[in-house]
């Protein structure tokens, strides 16, 4: 992950540079990764972010278990956005077998992974501020609306985080008529809470210095690095699967997919998830509404559940970006093969870049708006 | 009012506590300072008169020993349960009745942690810092006690007559303990902490430093005692309105209102503006050089004076908060322990009991930052219900009733009144700047700092030099406390 440094050293005083770990056990790295910074005062010249202290060989277990099994396994992927890994795999296990999923089934994986997006949105709203310095105060505010979901998730799922709802040919649980108007309140209310964090955040002078014109993406360089989700969209690549690749029910839906239209700081990152927020919100009140009766799953979902002979790729639009996943399977009741495309571990690939020349105290502030998480990076 | 539950439960934890640390800072003085003395007074030997004579110059230290560890703890839970209210959480309710013992419980936890030295950390410079960092927060508020106790007799020993110069300079000594504890931790992320720590200390004390010495200016005095007394006489006589250039409506409004109770038609407006008249026109007139019948041009200058000031003042007073806010290293300043950066920035190595004495140290800082702007804006312990209106509102029966309700303890020599109306306007104020602290550390996220520097320099420090001219032309003006 190393990159190129062409640092301008030049020193008239003699000066020496200083080396400082960042990490693995530091307060605001969002989990365990480490960052080795070589600084320049308090001036970043070189950063070498080192992975892996989180791996758990998931694309191994998805070989050794069952898929009935590993179902429940993959939430653990990305803990924030379970609902996207499970339907990432889901999708592909259902185009190596074939089988149809019904329309209702498909109208709620859209339902609760829009959820699942605000929710994750959210959860990074709250802990970017906290990157910034809010410790305490509107950090929290974010979590009130976010803990409605949870609810909402823990009724349908059973699970707050680990859902196991997205199933190989459709869905776990057919929703009751009272979790439908909840979410429906839900949504009415969303909305004003959104103007409520905008009110207090996006206004704030204090933010708009510490984000305005700090770590600028190029279009370019994104694009190389093969960033995808919010961060680039924010640096005005129109790239969403939902989109640009539609699968499931999301034709028949209208929605916006907000696109900036120059290179993006940290600033247009954190506006454009709020953006994002307000869009899956309003995809939740359309599926409300066009929810179909019928079946919630093409396959019978048993412990010996199988899958036929082949191989196939599928992706979806994670909150994070494209997640995709490569599965070859042999027709046992366990995968030959699974292989993961993982948007933060793509987009944490960007930081050395990002970091280049900034003070010390902005590698928080960028490395926090390229959302990463690190379960998702070291797999 | 959705957590208004919460608010309560916020303000009977708080009244508490205040009675809790009333009592014992009130029991400590009231025995060594009285009690002692009382007995000793019945030897009539040179060594019972010495020993008394100490135990009463001692009063003040006592006082502030007991009252410092108790209020930190206070401070706090108050801090945690104020944020939790700002946050939509419950905050800390589980320890003792409703959270009241939380940070006694913290404490005693830090108490017995294991005091660790860092590998390749200089030892001595190391368990040097947290005492650096503290001692001075003891010892340079101690002007500030004969303040606020209204300079009752046995707090008069603590008063200087260059108070505020001594506090200033006191305060500006625990970043001398934070450069040490970043330095001899032996961590990087301690070391930058520290050098954040002095480099911001420096930049921002001159604000500090030029909001308080125009109220100086205003008070013609660094006495903290005699710039409390000036204020005396409710919220018009504050220095954060002016400094008593709002006297004259004062006055004029104590007439009105004198006069109404016996012959309300006596009362035209013509009289009110002749009053107001008399108290602004003629010592402008005097300072114009204008003559008599020029009064109204002078009328107009001394108001746009009073005007002036005042807004000069406010001011101040906000660059005051904001350079205490850098000076004690709270939100949205508290680069040196940045915790998104630098782990906990000077105090990352610390632990159990020095670690504690940081702590305290802190809210120490925080307390008497609040305390010297009750002080030096507040009018100290002065009722902000200004005499004229306090008559109406019936303030001298209340006055008297508690008094007489007290007269047993008042006898024993246990309760001084105007002590214990100062004490408690005092906590009021204070508590009120404290909350609002919280408020700002619940609302901003943290500079960064080359902000930081350009805040200080480019703006804070030219705005309180503006502010200071200001007042020196605007008080030419006006009738403030000098000479009145």
């Amino acid at each position: 992950m190393a990159t190129d440094t062409e640092v301008d050293l030049t020193p008239r005083l003699k000066t020496d540079e200083m080396l400082i770990n960042m990490g693995p056990q530091h307060p605001a790295t969002h989990g365990v990764l480490r960052l080795i910074l070589t600084l320049d005062g308090e001036i970043v010249r070189h950063t070498e972010p080192i992975l892996g202290h989180l791996h758990r060989a998931q694309e191994w277990q998805g070989q050794n278990r069952t898929w009935f099994q590993y179902q429940a396994l993959i939430d653990r992927v990305d803990y924030l956005s379970g609902m996207f890994t499970s339907w990432a795999m889901a999708r592909a296990a259902e185009v190596v077998d074939g089988c149809e999923v019904p329309e209702r089934a498909e109208y709620l994986r859209v339902m609760v992974s829009e959820m699942n997006r605000i929710t994750s949105h959210l959860l990074w709203l709250g802990t970017y501020l906290i990157d910034l310095g809010a410790m305490f105060g509107f950090p929290f505010y974010p979590f009130r609306e976010r803990e409605k979901l949870l609810e909402l998730f823990e009724e349908i799922a059973g699970q707050r985080m680990m859902f196991n709802y997205i199933r190989i040919g459709g869905v776990m649980r057919n929703p009751k008529d009272a979790w439908l108007s909840k979410l429906k309140k839900f949504t009415e209310e969303f909305p004003d809470r959104v103007d409520e964090y905008e009110a207090i955040v996006t206004q704030n002078p204090i933010f708009l210095k510490r984000t305005k014109g700090v770590g600028i993406l190029r279009k370019e360089l994104g694009m190389d690095y093969g960033i995808t989700g919010p961060s680039i969209r924010a640096s005005g690549v129109n790239i969403d699967l939902r989109r640009t690749k539609p699968y499931s029910v999301y034709p028949k839906l209208k929605f916006d997919v907000p696109v900036n239209d120059r290179d993006g700081d940290t600033f247009d990152r954190y506006i454009f998830r709020i953006r994002e927020m307000r869009e899956s919100n309003e995809i939740i009140k359309q599926c409300l509404d066009m929810l179909p009766q019928g079946e919630i799953s093409g396959k019978k979902q048993i412990a010996g559940l199988r899958v036929k002979a082949g191989e196939g790729f599928a992706a979806v639009e994670s909150p994070r970006g494209t997640l995709g996943c490569y599965i070859i399977s042999n027709g046992s009741d366990r995968a030959y093969r699974i292989k993961w495309r993982n948007p933060s571990f793509c987009n944490l690939s960007i930081l050395p870049e990002l970091l280049k020349n900034h003070p010390i105290a902005d590698v928080m502030a960028i490395f926090g708006s390229i959302d990463v998480i690190l379960p998702d990076v070291d797999r | 009012m959705r957590n208004g539950a919460e608010i309560l439960k916020l303000g009977t934890l708080t009244i508490t506590w205040w009675c809790i640390i009333f009592g014992a800072v009130w029991m400590a003085c009231y025995l060594v300072g009285v009690a002692i003395p009382m007995l000793l007074s019945s030897y009539e030997s040179d060594a019972a008169r010495i020993t008394a004579e100490t135990c009463r110059a001692l009063t003040p230290i006592v006082s502030v020993l007991v009252f410092i560890p108790i209020n930190a703890m206070f401070m706090v839970l108050f801090e945690r349960r104020g944020l939790a209210i700002f946050t939509v959480r419950l905050g800390p309710n589980r320890v003792g009745p409703d959270g009241y013992l939380q940070t006694a419980a913290d404490a005693v936890k830090l108490l017995f942690k294991e005091d660790i030295t860092p590998n390749g950390a200089d030892a001595f410079m190391f368990t040097l810092a947290p005492i650096v960092f503290f001692a001075p927060s003891i010892f340079g508020a101690m002007p500030l006690l004969a303040a606020v106790t209204n300079y009752h007799e046995l707090f008069q020993i603590v008063n200087l007559p260059t108070g505020i110069f001594f506090i200033l300079a006191a305060s500006s000594v625990p970043v001398v303990g934070i450069v040490m504890g970043g330095w001899a931790s032996n961590n990087k992320y301690s070391l930058v902490g520290g050098l954040r720590s002095a480099a911001q200390a420096i930049s921002y004390e001159i604000p500090l430093v030029l909001s308080l010495v125009t109220v100086c200016l205003l008070a013609g005095s660094l006495d903290v005692v005699e710039i409390m007394k000036q204020q005396a006489g409710g919220i018009l006589n504050w220095n954060i309105l002016g400094g008593g250039a709002l006297r004259g409506l004062d006055s004029a409004l104590a007439h009105k209102f004198a006069t109404a109770a016996p012959a309300l038609q006596d009362l035209s407006e013509k009289s009110f503006d002749q009053i107001l008249k008399a108290a602004y026109s003629e010592p402008a007139a005097a300072a114009l050089g204008l003559g008599a019948g020029q009064e109204s041009v002078a009328g107009f200058a001394a108001c746009v004076a009073v005007v002036v000031l005042i807004a000069a003042v406010l001011i101040a007073a906000g660059l005051y908060m904001t350079g205490a806010c850098a000076e004690i290293n709270r939100i949205p300043f508290d680069l040196p322990e940045a915790e998104s950066e630098l782990v906990s920035g000077y105090n990352t190595e610390y632990s159990g009991i020095k670690f504690a004495i940081f702590f305290l140290a802190e809210f120490t800082n925080l307390f008497i930052v609040a305390s010297i702007f009750a002080v030096m804006f507040l009018g100290g312990g002065d009722c902000p219900v200004p005499a004229w209106l306090g008559n109406m509102l019936g303030g001298p029966q209340i006055a008297s009733a508690i008094n007489q309700a007290l007269s047993p303890l008042i006898a024993i020599k246990l309760v001084d009144p105007p002590t214990l109306f100062a004490a408690i306007w005092v906590i009021l104020k204070v508590y009120g700047i404290v909350f609002f602290a919280v408020l700002i550390r619940g609302t901003l996220p943290r500079f960064r700092i080359d902000q930081l520097m350009d805040f200080g320099w480019k703006r804070l420090i030219p705005l309180s030099l503006i502010v200071f001219v200001l007042v020196v032309f605007a008080r030419e003006f006006v009738n403030v406390h000098v000479g009145s």
